[in-house]
């Protein structure tokens, strides 16, 4: 019975496992015919070539790392105070970046267009806007990663410790709070980071250089390098995942028994 | 001279009084211990010292300064947490040093400090460590060392031993005990174990329902307990309820049979219904020349509690316990035996409603 049972274990991970991988290798091996008859890197070449790549990921990169520090500076302090001061308003914040799930992204989009598209808030084609708008989007993934992260340490004690030796807020955020939720926080970054490579509909609507549109593009002119790109997007997912577990192994072992 | 003040100090969260009418002056280097039950305001008031919580009323007086409304790090006050507080992403010798480092000291200064707190706590070895790295007792003293070192005006543990196991606790305290006389600190510890704030304290203060009920020495708290709160928190108590036979001879009785008390009638009237208290190891058997203060009972039950063997006895319908000292080579009666007890006229205590 139980050699049965684990036999069917087997053979549903190997099911999900094909599931997942069949269409990766798929597209993967499709990109490699770029050229007839033999098998080449010629798709991936052409991609990292073409102009058009460079200024849309280079783009899309600006507008990430801009997301995720507009983020942590935003949702760190509000978190660790929700946390600490106002604990009663959890629920109430809670709902509220839950939201970005609630509405779906073009409804967001053409909201924004109308109301910063005429005077008095004329700014449709900042990059302050877009990042504004990808910070919003990113909120449920970047705030509830702080907000787990501070779960796992005694966030009043350890503030109350600190300012019994004297240290101000400033300190306390940025030499206690923060170091003890980084692998929390950098979660929630490179949550961010992949919501703003993957997102379309905003980068097309306010008109900024991006990855998902530049993608958007090819699909439409290209055959091979639209698998290439799909193939180096999902190289660069599990490169952030590869530093996360990385960057994640130190910091679980020392907040784990320090308190 | 009075170290640290305590003025008329309350404390309300809404509609809820926590802490009412306090009022505590505190010497150099004494160790005062706030004693009492969950929810009766110890812990608030401590963090009122401390800063974490601003008094409603009075105000709280540090070396002739009036802190009552400055911020937390802005009092020269350390504090030591019940869930140690040590910081996960610092070592030990970094967890010590923080304070001064914020205090913007030298390092080399910083370093002898450093040195000198780890051999004060006997973990020399231990400054590279990391606190997930130590056992709780440890993290404790890295803790004491940590509020320590920045050389604060008083010292505020709150329950520091609580979530230590029982061995650990017994020799921890007598630690704490030992380095704030070596270091002459003034300290303030809240406990709500009566047995570690008798042993550690130079004075106790035992609160109820956010009063102070009595505040005294370990011995006058635990042998002249002037409350019925008190009596019955601090160790085991017999109280019963008796009626005044004489208050010029302190004479009165219970279930009819006539006691005597050394003092605490003044005032009363024949009639007046009281209670009264008797610690368990006041009461003995009855020797030949005793002839006042005989109670007759009835052996209920015996329990052995190590060193004090405890005898549960029915006088009249009050029972009480009696507490005595565990003798091998001494016979102890039997359960349904009929027998006598008496105590001293000084270990009737009348107490205050």
């Amino acid at each position: 019975m139980k050699s049965r049972g684990k036999v069917f274990a087997w053979f549903v991970i190997i099911l999900g496992m094909l599931y997942f991988f069949l269409p990766l290798i798929a597209t993967f091996v499709y990109s490699l015919h770029a050229k007839l008859g033999h098998l080449s890197f010629q798709a991936y070449t052409n991609v990292f070539h073409d102009p058009k790549f460079i200024r849309g990921f280079t783009g899309s990169l600006i507008w990430a790392t801009l997301t995720i520090i507009f983020g942590i500076l935003l949702f760190v302090p509000t978190a660790f105070w929700v946390r600490l001061k106002v604990p009663k308003a959890r629920t109430a914040i809670e709902f509220i970046t839950l939201i970005p799930f609630v509405v779906p992204v073009i409804v967001f989009t053409f909201g924004l267009v109308r109301t910063y598209s005429h005077p008095p808030l004329l700014i449709v084609d900042s990059p302050f806007l877009l990042v504004a708008a990808y910070t919003v989007i990113s909120m449920p993934y970047m705030y509830r990663a702080i907000d787990i992260g501070l779960r796992a340490i005694d966030v009043r004690t350890l503030t109350e410790a600190a300012q019994s030796l004297g240290a101000g807020w400033g300190t306390i955020l940025f030499r206690i709070i923060i170091p003890n939720i980084r692998v929390a926080i950098l979660n929630g970054a490179f949550l961010s980071f992949a919501i703003v490579v993957g997102e379309l509909v905003l980068a097309r609507y306010l008109v900024k250089p991006a990855f998902a549109p530049y993608m958007m593009d090819l699909i439409q002119n290209r055959a091979y390098e639209p698998a290439a790109l799909a193939i180096i997007s999902f190289a660069l997912t599990w490169a952030c995942m590869g530093i996360i577990s990385f960057i994640g192994r130190g910091g679980q072992a020392q907040v784990g028994g320090g308190h | 001279m009075t170290h640290l003040s305590l003025n008329n100090i309350s404390k309300q969260f809404s509609t809820n009084k926590v802490v009412q009418d306090f009022n505590l002056d505190v010497r150099k280097g004494e160790f005062v211990s706030f004693l009492g039950p969950s929810g009766c305001g110890k812990t608030t008031t401590l963090r009122m010292i401390a800063g974490f919580e601003i008094p409603t009323t009075g105000n709280v007086i540090l070396d002739d300064e009036d802190i009552t409304e400055k911020a937390p790090n802005q009092r020269n006050v350390g504090m030591v947490f019940q869930a140690y507080a040590l910081f996960p992403n610092m070592t030990v010798a970094q967890n010590i040093g923080f304070g001064l480092k914020v205090r913007r000291e030298k390092k080399e200064f910083i370093q002898t400090r450093i040195t000198e707190m780890l051999a004060l706590i006997h973990l020399e070895q231990k400054g590279d460590s990391y606190p997930y790295q130590l056992s709780g007792g440890q993290q404790q003293r890295v803790a004491l060392a940590r509020a320590l070192a920045i050389h604060p005006q008083v010292l505020l543990l709150d329950e520091p031993l609580s979530a230590l196991d029982a061995k650990i606790r017994v020799s921890l305290r007598a630690e704490i005990r030992a380095i704030q006389r070596k270091l002459g600190i003034t300290a303030i510890y809240v406990t709500h174990d009566q047995e570690e704030a008798l042993s550690i304290s130079d004075r106790i203060v035992v609160m109820y329902e956010g009063k102070i009920e009595q505040v005294g020495s370990p011995f006058e708290i635990y042998n002249f307990p002037t409350t019925a709160f008190v009596a019955g928190f601090v160790g085991t108590l017999n109280t019963t309820a008796a009626e005044v036979v004489d208050p010029a001879t302190h004479l009165l009785q219970i279930d009819g049979v006539q006691l005597q008390a050394a003092e605490g009638l003044d005032g009363m009237l024949k009639g007046d219904k009281i209670t009264i208290a008797i610690r368990p190891e006041r009461f003995n058997f009855v020797s030949q020349e005793r002839k006042a203060n005989i109670l007759d009972c009835t052996i209920e039950n015996i329990t052995f509690l190590g060193s004090v063997v405890r005898i549960q006895v029915l006088v009249g319908s009050n029972r009480f316990y009696m507490d005595t000292f565990n003798n091998p080579f001494l016979e102890l009666p039997k359960i349904g035996d009929k027998d006598q007890v008496t105590c001293s006229r000084e270990a009737v205590l009348v107490l205050r409603q």
